[in-house]
């Protein structure tokens, strides 16, 4: 009897291929996943539209100045639009977590790794076309106040190409940032308070702390610094973290390097939030290899 | 086939499964039985491999269940409704399982249609009931037309149409030659759907038997009844006979260490009128409570402690 009963589901067995997970697959069903989420289309028009509103208002302020230059405000909007990507990759990286999914996603995908991979490549995809419609925005909010000032925007102008893909990277670096950081904490509000910490709290709180104003430096101490601008070490500090370091690469390389800080150039500064990046992915892989999931 | 040895999984200090070894056969529903507590979804968890165990070993198909080249087609997990992101519809939760291990969405589909799930499929499973969460479950335990599948209190929050489905469903899936693990904290429950019945409590086994077996352990199993209009000479010609006798109400006598014959044989004897007899046939829920109540009584004094 049991022959005969499990006849059928052998047959089945035979005429399939039953193959199981690869990368590919997996990359496959997290796009699924992400973009069956209303969130993810959300977060994307609010970067977009942040990224474009700031940007045009900002134009907007500095088009009065007798120097204004229309492509030194493009960045403007990335300031708060950075944020979206941020929030994006903690939803993919800790939303597994937070709601129990990744029951579901770990016992069809047990290897687990190829789960972080594919959501590496399907957060990456989703914020490469979230950046290029953010950076486009911020083009289009420059022309207004270009116009107004009868100018011309050349984008094809010395360092326009490689500032606007650099953006692009920027805010894709971003989401990959938030990703390692909800991966690796598993719980959203937690990982997202360190992504708000890292990337927009600490540069203040540094640039603070070498303002010498704020140190209670006198007139002398302030013209020496000025006259002087070597490396500090809380400058050197400020430009290894991964929101500055990655902004750098939204500026021209003859742009110089920022104050009190070595000059990283845009493509020193997009290794050093790549570093990042992998470095915390390496820890999420690490913790989601060694210990349960619970 | 599931196979579970000498399983053992710490927390700190406290052993939530302990020296647990039972198996899981093809062509069988085994129920995994236990109070809230026991280690039953522990060790679920740790079958399905996103628990690591302490020490000893589970395996499906005599694999690791990390080892399985295709998860799906070999095993379908049902462990807690609760295991979908609620802002995704059910539709793309299972799309997105299939598409880990090539699955088409005419498959997607079939499932669907077969838990019942066509009117919800596009919407959000967070606006889903818990028997809606547990039908989505049971979806995607079935995408991969698995030979195992392992259902972690499956009727918990179903209708009781629902209830009756999933009995249905664990029946046709055990009879088509498939290994189905089902666990529940309510015996008559697994006592309508499972062949084998593996109890736990405090994260040991209690049992491992069929259900009959486990019946007749209940404190009433072997006990003879019989009414009659003469219970006293019936009583003391029984007595006479090495049998141990509880008069009840009614005329009604409880007689053990004799046989349903014996009782019939010492009734013609005595003169007395019988007006029933048969055997008292043991509750599995009394059977139940008396393999766990030490485990359960001995938690809630170390809880005092």
């Amino acid at each position: 009897m049991s022959a005969a009963a499990t006849a059928p589901h052998a047959a089945r067995t035979a005429s399939n291929v039953r193959s199981g997970p690869t990368v590919a697959r997996v990359a496959a069903a997290e796009w699924t996943k992400l973009t069956s989420l209303r969130s993810a289309w959300w977060t994307a028009a609010v970067t977009v539209l942040v990224g474009g509103a700031i940007t045009y208002l900002s134009a907007r302020a500095s088009s009065v100045d007798p120097g204004f230059e229309p492509l030194d405000s493009l960045t403007a909007g990335l300031v708060l639009a950075q944020v979206g990507p941020l929030v994006l990759g903690v939803l993919v990286g800790a939303g597994e977590f937070r709601t129990g999914a990744f029951r579901s996603t770990f016992t069809t995908v047990p290897r687990r790794w190829p789960v972080l991979v594919a959501q590496t490549l399907a957060v990456a995809a989703f914020a490469l076309v979230t950046g290029v419609l953010t950076t486009a925005a911020g083009v289009v909010g420059i022309l207004p106040s270009a116009m107004s000032r009868g100018m011309t925007v050349d984008l094809t102008a010395d360092g326009g190409p490689g500032m606007l893909l650099g953006m692009v990277l920027f805010l894709v670096g971003m989401a990959l940032l938030g990703l390692a950081l909800g991966a690796l904490l598993r719980r959203t509000v937690p990982a997202l308070v360190t992504a708000l910490l890292l990337v927009l709290v600490l540069p203040i709180v540094l640039m603070l702390a070498s303002d010498p104003l704020v140190g209670g430096g006198d007139a002398a101490t302030m013209a020496a610094a000025a006259d002087a601008p070597a490396t500090t070490v809380v400058g050197t500090l400020g430009v290894l973290l991964p929101g500055a370091a990655g902004s750098l690469m939204t500026t021209s390389a003859s742009a110089g390097g920022m104050e009190g800080a070595p000059d990283l150039g845009p493509v020193g500064g997009g290794l050093v939030l790549a570093t990042w990046v992998l470095v915390l992915l390496a820890a999420a892989a690490l913790r989601l290899r060694t210990r349960d999931v619970r | 086939m599931i196979e579970v040895e000498a399983l053992t999984k710490r927390y700190g200090s406290t052993a939530a499964v302990d020296g647990l070894t039972f198996a899981a056969r093809p062509g069988m529903v085994t129920g995994f039985l236990g109070p809230n507590g026991a280690g039953k979804s522990t060790t679920m968890r740790v079958v399905v491999g996103l628990e690591r165990p302490t020490s000893g070993t589970a395996t499906v198909d005599g694999r690791r269940y990390a080892d399985l080249p295709a998860p799906l087609h070999a095993v379908g997990v049902m462990l807690d409704a609760r295991s979908v992101h609620p802002g995704r519809t059910a539709y793309a939760h299972l799309v997105a399982m299939a598409k880990t291990h090539g699955i088409g969405r005419a498959r997607v589909r079939e499932v669907i249609a077969q838990t019942g799930l066509e009117p919800a499929a596009h919407r959000r499973a967070g606006t889903f009931s818990l028997g809606m969460s547990q039908r989505l479950g049971i979806a995607g335990a079935l995408l991969g037309d698995p030979a195992t599948l392992i259902l972690d209190e499956p009727v918990n929050g179903l209708d009781p149409d629902g209830v009756l489905w999933v009995r249905r469903l664990v029946r046709e899936l055990a009879d088509e030659g498939r290994t189905v693990l089902l666990s529940s904290h309510l015996m008559h429950e697994l006592a309508l759907c499972a062949d084998r019945v593996v109890i736990i409590g405090r994260g040991r086994l209690l049992a491992d038997a069929s259900v009959r077996e486990i019946a007749d352990r209940s404190e009433r199993a072997g006990v003879v009844r019989v009414r009659t209009t003469d219970p006293e000479p019936l009583a003391r010609e029984l007595l006479a006979a090495g049998a141990q006798v509880t008069p009840q109400k009614g005329g009604v006598l409880h007689v053990r260490a004799v046989t349903v014959e014996d009782v019939g044989t010492a009734a013609l004897r005595c003169g007395a009128t019988v007006l029933e007899l048969g055997t008292e046939s043991g509750s599995l829920e009394e059977a139940y409570l008396k393999l766990t109540g030490d485990a359960v009584e001995y938690r809630a004094a170390g809880g005092v402690r």
